[in-house]
């Protein structure tokens, strides 16, 4: 037990101290600490202050020894404070004071500051003491308010670049339509009918033209997702049927480069709830990367088989030119086409996967790749069965 | 396949013309507007089998002409389709709840779209068999 009330105080008196040592100890200890440290007694009367708490607040320790502590709270705290105080006695344990609240300290020059205060129950030959540890949090206050606002600010240019791509990548397209839709009156003859040459060409703006139109659409994706506002549509299709469908589709590219692109669906595969667009979108993605990275005559192909719980595994395998080791994690992220020496060859926008992934995240799907260097790789999507929407 | 008449209102001259031609060389009889307030005066005129309406436009909006005509006994009959170029979540149900019939969407694809008119139109006779021509 420690006698506070050392020779400097008015009460004085009433104490006789048994251990002027162990009280210098203590006093020690309320000067080592970082903040300024005041200790009150039951009726609110300041019995102990460090130099901290002098510093802090700008009164001597003559003038606030034997004061009452409401002398260090602004005004407006007045009337609550000794409540609390009471209610603190009558529970004394270690805590942080107002949790939640935003306290304030008031100096001699009856400026305001935020604080911290911890309080904790300090038993002494007078009677029971709270000690209250009190911090000055201006400087925390403030950064955490400069941060909130540099987040804010964060979150405006995020929103604004989302809203310029999609109507940036709308604006595109509009134009990109009428260059689509009037090549194809052309090359289907509908104005009259036209020589081999000339279909030839119209078809390479057609390609050049669905490229494009293809590269803006996947940006409009992310960014739609990205602002959670990609709609999805499930409908139960056959899956080897669908497969089937978006296999057709690359078979122009795989003829080119003679892959032969094999297919194997398990015999227990039968329909599948999904959006079926998506899906077909997914599939396309990876088969169309494992076309672009594999060489004449390399080899591709497509397993579905079902993985238990109610989901089924979709993994495409190509014998292309693999993926390092430290470049896996990066490939599903936007933007981050693999820069490694002659992959720029292959073009893109370095949108597919990140899309991909995406769209197999949405679903409830997970995806992952498996590769070695100039072995090849194996992309695999797990999804469920039947997509059921997780809000209400 | 027989022929119909066709409203079609877009804002853009590139895609008015894009959508007009395509369904003229199907035979259809075109007529167009560049605008709600120019559809509200053509249809003074003349009654088509269906309309293809953008829903933006400059001025009255898509989905407002579509309510007015819906609510309008001389033109309710008409088949509304919506022309939805955004496909963002929520607009087709906007267009169907404003009273349009169905949608499709933009960027159209010049060798689908006659066939997705068609169905269409089967649809309008079907609903309208005295209307048939």
């Amino acid at each position: 037990m420690l006698n506070l009330r050392g020779p400097t105080s008015k009460v004085t008196e009433v104490m006789i101290d048994p251990s002027q040592r162990s009280r210098d100890q203590f006093r020690a200890l309320l000067e080592a600490a970082p903040d300024a440290m005041v200790i009150v007694d039951q009726s609110g009367q300041i019995v102990l202050i460090n130099s901290q708490t002098e510093n802090l607040f700008g009164f001597s320790r003559a003038e606030l020894l034997g004061n009452k502590i409401e002398f260090l709270i602004p005004k407006r705290f007045h009337a609550m404070h000794p409540g609390h105080r009471d209610g603190y006695f009558g529970d004394p344990h270690v805590r942080p004071m107002g949790a939640g609240l935003q306290l304030y300290g008031q100096r001699k020059d009856g400026s305001e500051f935020p604080v911290e205060i911890s309080l904790s129950p300090l038993q002494t030959d007078g009677g029971l003491l709270v000690t209250s540890a009190i911090r000055d949090i201006t400087a925390r206050k403030q950064s955490e308010r400069d941060l909130q606002e540099k987040n804010t600010a964060l979150e405006r240019a995020n929103e604004a670049k989302d809203s310029f791509l999609a109507s940036m990548s709308h604006e595109l397209r509009t134009p990109l339509n009428g260059i689509i839709g009037f090549a194809e009156f052309l090359a289907d003859g509908k104005p009259g009918t036209i020589n081999p040459k000339q279909r030839e060409y119209l078809e390479d703006i057609l390609n050049s033209g669905r490229h494009l139109l293809h590269l803006i659409n996947d940006i409009l994706d992310i960014v739609k997702i990205q602002a959670g506002k990609l709609e999805l549509n499930p409908e139960t299709f056959r899956l080897e049927a669908v497969i089937q469908e978006v296999r057709a589709g690359v078979r122009p590219i795989a003829q080119n480069k003679h892959i032969h692109v094999s297919l194997q669906v398990a015999a227990g595969l039968g329909t599948v709830t999904l959006d079926e667009q998506r899906f077909k979108q997914v599939l396309f993605n990876l088969l169309s990367n494992a076309l672009k990275f594999t060489d004449d005559a390399g080899e591709v192909g497509i397993r579905a088989d079902l993985e238990g719980s109610g989901r089924f595994r979709l993994s495409v395998r190509d014998s292309g030119i693999g993926i390092k080791a430290e470049d896996i994690k990066r490939l599903f992220k936007e933007f981050e086409q693999l820069e490694t020496g002659t992959d720029r060859r292959f073009g893109g926008t370095g949108l597919g996967l990140a899309l991909t992934r995406k769209i197999v995240e949405m679903q409830g799907g997970t995806i992952d790749v498996e590769s070695e260097v100039s072995k090849g790789s194996t992309f695999t999507v797990i999804l469920p069965l039947v997509y059921r929407e997780l809000q209400p | 396949m027989s022929v119909s008449r066709i409203l079609v209102v877009d804002d853009n001259p590139t895609n008015l013309k894009l959508v007009s031609d395509l369904l003229a060389f199907e035979g259809h009889e075109i007529l167009h507007a560049m605008d709600a307030e120019e559809a509200q005066v053509v249809l003074t005129q003349t009654l088509p089998d269906l309309i293809l309406l953008d829903i933006a436009l400059p001025g009255m909006d898509g989905l407002t002409l579509a309510r007015q005509l819906k609510a309008d006994g001389r033109t309710r009959h008409i088949h509304i389709v919506a022309l939805t170029a955004f496909a963002m979540k929520g607009d087709k149900q906007k267009a169907l709840d404003a009273g349009c019939d169905g949608y499709i969407s933009k960027p159209i694809d010049t060798r689908a779209f006659p066939g997705e008119v068609a169905d269409m139109l089967t649809r309008v006779r079907d609903r309208n068999p005295g209307d048939a021509p």
